[in-house]
């Protein structure tokens, strides 16, 4: 497939994915289009009340773009996948835990990364550390804190670590030899 | 030291592939031990991520140096940042290639063709530009839903009264959890959605154990992606994996609400 060919397919794709995730929004404008000529000063009020909130989350959210930023520039997930282990040895256990908690972007981008370390001999038990670690997202920190406060959310995390790592075990126990 | 040749066939005679990313097979030898093995490209399958694929392959085997036709500038600059050089401008047989090699003919002559890293802080520019686009793309891609919710919720504090929502949950702690936990799991996308949502549920008096194993089984447990995940890793592996994590997000909502009223009370 040429260059242009390729560059013409992912700009179609990225237009049906934009098409796709702008239907939500667009259902809820058309309820308060239908809201707002039933009950217009109501529905004044809800535009206030999302207004607040959007300026509510507004700092967090500069925040997580400057941790995406970063994330970004200096963390290079391929090279840390790579090292997922075999067995659920410390390293292994690590490493993978590490690539869940800064890989990025939707989940079912990552399945043939996945598919394909697991063909190369990675572990059943890294690759579900690697997915509940995804729990854990560094950059959504910000507006995690703003709306939950950081014991709890210090608490959480920890125990979302913890997790992981049992789930790993499990799932090394469960699909022994298979 | 091994080395990654991209190949249009599976032995040493077949002919260097043109493009690094879209040949059909790659050859990694062992310059060590003289062994060598064929392994197809998940590069030429022209898939989502098929690319990123090829360089994961390559950063398994242990390879450190990759030969080829040509190399985007892209897959050459992922190359380089994981400690891998690329030659390109090579032609010929697998074995040629090699025995040139060898002989230092091919560092000697196509070295110049190297991006060497001119300045530093050119790099460095170029490689935060890449990085702000990457950032850019991947929070504007999140915002319509988010926007979507925010407006969402407007609409719920404005027509729906506090009472409906909390008659819908009992009360019950093991009953609210579960229930917490279920609508994490067939709900699904951005991780910050489920913060909003659970955070607004909490103001309309939602119990903490529900809003946890809501945001904890959101990102662990996915019934919508369970398909692919089947695909991907296999039907046992899957079910599996969501079930162990739908059971243990329970038991953790309910650990970490007790431990959060013990440190703040």
């Amino acid at each position: 497939m040429s260059s242009v060919n390729k560059e013409n397919v992912k700009e179609s794709k990225d237009k049906k994915a934009l098409g796709r995730i702008s239907i939500f929004p667009v259902c809820v404008l058309a309820c308060y289009g239908i809201l707002c000529a039933i009950e217009p000063h109501k529905s004044l009020i809800a535009m206030r009340t999302s207004g607040n909130l959007l300026l509510y989350i507004a700092p967090p959210l500069v925040l997580v773009f400057v941790i995406m930023l970063a994330l970004n520039l200096f963390v290079k997930p391929a090279q840390i996948v790579a090292l997922f282990g075999k067995g659920l040895r410390i390293k292994g256990i690590v490493f993978s835990m590490v690539a869940g908690i800064i890989s990025m972007g939707p989940i079912y981008v990552w399945y043939p990364l996945l598919k394909n370390l697991r063909e190369e001999g990675a572990g059943n038990g890294p690759i579900a550390i690697f997915l509940y670690s995804r729990a854990v997202k560094p950059f959504l920190l910000p507006v995690m804190i703003a709306y939950f406060g950081w014991i709890y959310v210090v608490i959480l995390t920890l125990l979302t670590v913890f997790a992981s790592i049992a789930i790993g075990c499990f799932m090394s126990v469960f699909m022994k030899g298979k | 030291m091994k080395i990654a040749i991209s190949s249009e066939g599976t032995d040493l005679s077949a002919q260097v592939g043109h493009r690094f990313g879209g040949s059909p097979y790659l050859i990694i030898v062992d310059l060590g031990t003289g062994n060598f093995e064929a392994v197809p490209n998940p590069g030429s399958l022209n898939q989502h991520g098929a690319g990123v694929q090829t360089i994961v392959l390559i950063i398994s085997k242990g390879v450190k140096v990759a030969l080829t036709g040509y190399c985007s500038p892209v897959a050459r600059k992922h190359l380089e940042a994981n400690g891998i050089a690329i030659f390109t401008g090579v032609s010929g047989t697998i074995e040629e290639v090699l025995v040139s090699y060898k002989k230092g003919k091919i560092q000697k002559t196509q070295a110049a063709t190297i991006d060497h890293e001119p300045e530093k802080h050119l790099v460095d520019k170029a490689r935060l530009i890449h990085a702000m686009k990457r950032s850019g793309n991947q929070f504007v891609s999140m915002l319509p839903i988010f926007l979507g919710i925010v407006l969402l919720i407007g609409l719920l504090n404005t027509f729906v009264s506090k009472n409906f929502l909390t008659a819908l949950l009992s009360g019950n702690v093991v009953l609210d959890t579960f229930l917490g936990a279920f609508f994490g799991s067939i709900l699904a996308g951005n991780a910050i959605n489920s913060y909003v949502i659970a955070g607004e549920l909490l103001h309309y008096g939602i119990s903490l154990f529900a809003v946890t194993a809501l945001i904890i089984t959101w990102v662990t447990v996915g019934l919508v992606q369970l398909p692919v995940e089947i695909a991907a890793l296999g039907r046992r592996f899957a079910l599996l994996r969501n079930g162990i994590c739908f059971m243990l997000s329970m038991p953790i909502a309910i650990i970490t609400v007790f431990i959060v009223n013990l440190v703040t009370r």
